[in-house]
């Protein structure tokens, strides 16, 4: 029984020294720098300047005045026959 | 991609945490455990039994466990006394079971021990039970003009009755009755130092 | 934080989807055939309980082997292949990289079909290693599965380890993550060396796993990528997307134990469980509303985007799911609900009304990019959305209900079993209507896919997403 916990409790002291030296090396080689980037890197261009028809006035106004001038949706941009019966 | 490693690193270490706290733990714990001499291993009719108990899915309605008293009234229903691990010693698959949508079986053996009952309740249980919803498995049964020598007749009363043929039970059903009859563990369990509600 | 540098990147979409393309459809299209297998395997099960002496001469169509082929057949057949399918599409998305060695993903998705198929019969003659969650024959399906899984593994870690993106997103995170830890909960899960208690506290440590580290993982991480990219917006927060990620590492991996609560394992264990679930409520808050604030002021594209509405009622169904199961998972609640059908209510907004729904979005928002045309017809999604939302509905009201009602029966030694009996028969019935709804559902889901793969090719130009365009990392904007 003591030969076995002691096995256990190094097991279980090595793992959360290596769950932490992870997290130390993820922090040291920049996984939490620039946390506003890492969000935005699965949207493009086109993605930002798309006109998009649920936006309020002063959203869409907002989108011009950052990104330029709005791109039109094409079909299937959303996930499927928008303006055929797709509402 | 440094970053990939640390992720993947992190993620597995998380894992590995769990695996020794549920599964490598328990397991030093559990290994010290003698089996119960009131539960003794399971004959091969026995285990025959079990084996159609498992491919037939008998668990997806059935428990075997009953739980502890101190926040649950499984003993009052009078299906036994609380489980300990020793009940369980020469069980695989273990069939603790998640749904009661019929009675828990770990003690059938010793509440319902005839076996023309059990007989008659898997070819038709709704011939014994008439509320019951429990599957008939009349495919563990052969309905023939008359019986042979050695054949375990069943009688099923009227509605269910067949006029001018018998059905009678093949093996699978037989082995699975002598399984269902050997579901008792209402005897107080013989402690072993980590049975029963350990720390 | 300056501008980044964008012209490093001169891959464009098209380049990172085309190797996926195959692979990517034949498992989106596996998948849904699974999902018609698998809706009649459900409905057959559950007419059983109302009419237990229909179809009762035929080993195979017995409930205990048609439930366990269910179950089976959804997970592994419908919910995994579609995750599959979504993984090979969204990791070279994400890391900017092509996905590598496309036809081993191919062969490996080809193969998982096969797998499946075997199981699936295995499990209708009889043949079940008896374990919930893990019926597949270790002996021969198992082996299968790995193989399967790990060519489809290889290709995409390959995929992520040579990755061109500056950053990882969240959903590489999860997907990749999924990748390590499904082969090692379902290789544990599968060893033959456990037994009695100790193979019950295994075979839940798998099943609670899969559903948190595989389905949940995969689901969650389609979630974090398609709201903002519909939306045109990033997500709320970054941080939190952090923390709900690495909460959800360590806290759900604890979880397994409170599918035995009341139990005869060592008591310390359930309690280790318990505590985790409750702990699970910082996760679970945190993509909440991380997902909520994206949302917030942009609800009205529910209205343009199917995508979206099957994507955001699934995030919701996650919170709801977990805010169910940590309440379930305290024994003053367990000990009512713990062996009704209560947990089937709470397994199917799981497994339904969150994964399965995520994957009906995935799959409208992907189909259009991989065959090159849009859907032919919206009032089939409209008739596919609302038939899913109200038979899920009706599945999930009747089972709580009728299991509240069952629980409370089980839990009166003064009454009869057969009170408990009698307390739930009802919701059964509503719960076989709820199937015929929802099967129908998938019907139209599976015509409308049918139709989409028909159709000749478009005329005229392709839709603009098909345009060569390089992928920039974009300026940071005031939404962050
Ligand atoms: C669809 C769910 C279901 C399945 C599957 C099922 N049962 Fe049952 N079982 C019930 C119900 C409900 C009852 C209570 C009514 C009755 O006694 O028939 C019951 C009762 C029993 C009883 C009597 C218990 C008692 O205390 O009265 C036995 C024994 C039994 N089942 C054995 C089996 C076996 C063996 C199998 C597999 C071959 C099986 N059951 C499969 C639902 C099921
Ligand atoms: C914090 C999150 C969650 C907690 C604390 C939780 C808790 C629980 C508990 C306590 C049970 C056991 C019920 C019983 O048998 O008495 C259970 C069962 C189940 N849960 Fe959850 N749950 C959570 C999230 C989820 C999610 C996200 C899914 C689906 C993806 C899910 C799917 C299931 C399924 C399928 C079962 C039934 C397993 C079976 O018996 O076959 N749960 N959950
Ligand atoms: C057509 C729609 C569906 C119907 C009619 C249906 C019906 C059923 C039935 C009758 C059961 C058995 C309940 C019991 O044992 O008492 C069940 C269990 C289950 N189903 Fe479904 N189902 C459907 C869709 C799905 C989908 C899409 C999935 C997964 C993606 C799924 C996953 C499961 C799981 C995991 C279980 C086991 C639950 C547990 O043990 O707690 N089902 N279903």
């Amino acid at each position: 029984m003591l030969v076995s916990s002691a096995v256990v409790v190094s097991v279980g002291l090595l793992l959360g020294a290596i769950g932490l030296g992870a997290f130390i090396w993820a922090f040291w080689v920049g996984a939490f720098e620039s946390l506003d980037e890492q969000a935005r890197c699965i949207l493009d261009e086109r993605d930002l300047r798309m006109r998009r028809p649920w936006e309020t006035p002063g959203q869409a106004r907002e989108r011009r005045r950052l990104y330029g001038g709005p791109l039109e949706p094409g079909p299937g941009e959303w996930g499927g026959a928008l303006g055929r019966g797709g509402r | 991609m440094t970053r990939i490693w640390a992720l993947l690193l992190g993620a597995t270490a998380a894992m590995t945490f769990a695996l020794v706290v549920l599964v490598a733990i328990p397991r030093v714990q559990l290994r010290t455990l003698e089996p119960d001499p009131q539960v003794p291993p399971y004959t091969a009719t026995q285990l025959a039994g079990r084996r159609i108990y498992v491919s037939e899915g008998c668990v997806y309605c059935h428990s075997q466990q009953v739980r502890d008293p101190s926040f649950t009234y499984d003993t009052l229903r009078g299906w036994g006394r609380p489980s300990v691990p020793t009940d369980y010693s020469w069980d695989t698959p273990h069939l603790l079971g998640t749904m009661r949508t019929g009675p828990d079986l770990i003690n059938v053996g010793s509440r319902l021990p005839d076996r023309s009952w059990h007989l008659l309740h898997l070819y038709q249980p709704r011939a014994v039970v008439p509320w019951s919803i429990m599957p008939a498995f009349p495919y563990l049964f052969e309905v023939k003009p008359a019986a042979a020598d050695g054949d375990v007749v069943v009688v099923p009363p009227s509605p269910y009755a067949l006029p001018g043929r018998v059905v009678v039970a093949r093996p699978g059903a037989l082995a699975l009755v002598d399984y269902l009859l050997s579901l008792d563990r209402t005897k107080p369990p013989v402690a072993t130092p980590a049975a029963g509600a350990a720390p | 934080m300056t501008a980044p540098a964008a012209s490093t990147d001169v891959v464009t979409l098209r380049d990172l989807d085309e190797p996926g393309r195959v692979p990517a459809l034949v498992a989106f299209v596996s998948a849904v055939a699974w999902l018609l297998v698998g809706s009649l395997l459900g409905l057959v099960a559950s007419l059983k309980f109302n009419f237990p002496d229909w179809w009762t001469g035929w080993a195979p169509a017995t409930f205990g082997r048609v439930r366990a082929a269910h179950l089976n057949a959804m997970i592994y057949g419908w919910a995994s292949l579609a995750m599959l399918g979504i993984s090979v599409w969204l990791v070279p998305r994400l890391v900017h990289a092509p996905l590598r060695w496309p036809r081993v993903a191919t062969g490996g998705i080809v193969f998982w079909n096969g797998a499946i198929l075997v199981g699936v019969l295995a499990l209708l003659a009889g043949w079940t290693d008896g374990l919930e969650w893990l019926e597949f024959p270790r002996s021969v399906v198992d082996p299968m599965l790995i193989v399967a899984g790990g060519m489809v593994g290889v290709t995409l870690l390959g995929t992520v380890l040579g990755g061109r993106a500056r950053h990882l997103y969240v959903s590489v995170w999860y997907v990749a993550a999924a990748f390590v830890w499904f082969p090692i909960i379902f290789v544990t899960g599968n060893l033959p060396v456990f037994r009695g208690v100790e193979s019950a506290a295994v075979n839940w440590f798998y099943a609670h796993n899969a559903l948190g580290f595989w389905l949940t993982a995969i689901g969650l991480g389609a979630v974090y990528y398609f709201i903002p990219k519909v939306l045109g917006r990033p997500i709320y927060s970054y941080q939190l997307s952090l923390l709900g990620f690495w909460t959800l590492a360590f806290f759900y991996a604890l979880n397994g134990m409170h599918h035995l609560i009341g139990g005869p394992l060592p008591t310390w264990m359930i309690t280790t469980s318990i505590v985790a679930s409750v702990l699970m409520v910082i996760p679970v808050a945190a993509v909440a509303v991380n997902h909520h604030m994206s949302m917030v002021g942009r609800f009205a594209s529910l209205r343009y985007s199917p995508t979206l509405r099957f994507v955001v009622l699934g995030a919701v169904a996650y919170t709801a799911v977990s805010l169910q199961g940590i309440f379930t998972a305290f024994r003053e609640v367990n000990r009512i609900t713990h062996f009704t059908h209560w947990t089937i209510a709470h397994s199917h907004v799981g497994v339904y009304a969150f994964v399965t729904f995520v994957m009906f979005g995935s799959v409208y928002y992907v189909i259009p990019r991989l065959v090159g045309r849009d859907w032919p017809d919206g009032r089939l999604i409209a008739w596919h959305f609302w038939l899913a939302l109200g038979g899920i509905g009706a599945f999930v009201l009747a089972l709580n209900l009728g299991g509240v009602l069952q629980g409370l029966a089980l839990m009166d030694p003064q009454v009869p079993f057969q009170a408990s009996v009698e307390a739930a028969a009802p919701w059964l019935a509503v719960r076989s209507l709820a199937g015929v709804v929802l099967t129908a559902a998938h019907l139209v889901f599976a015509w409308h896919l049918w139709k989409v793969l028909r159709r000749a090719p478009t005329v005229g130009p392709l839709p603009p997403w098909h345009d060569p365009r390089p992928v920039v990392v974009p300026p940071p904007g005031p939404w962050s």
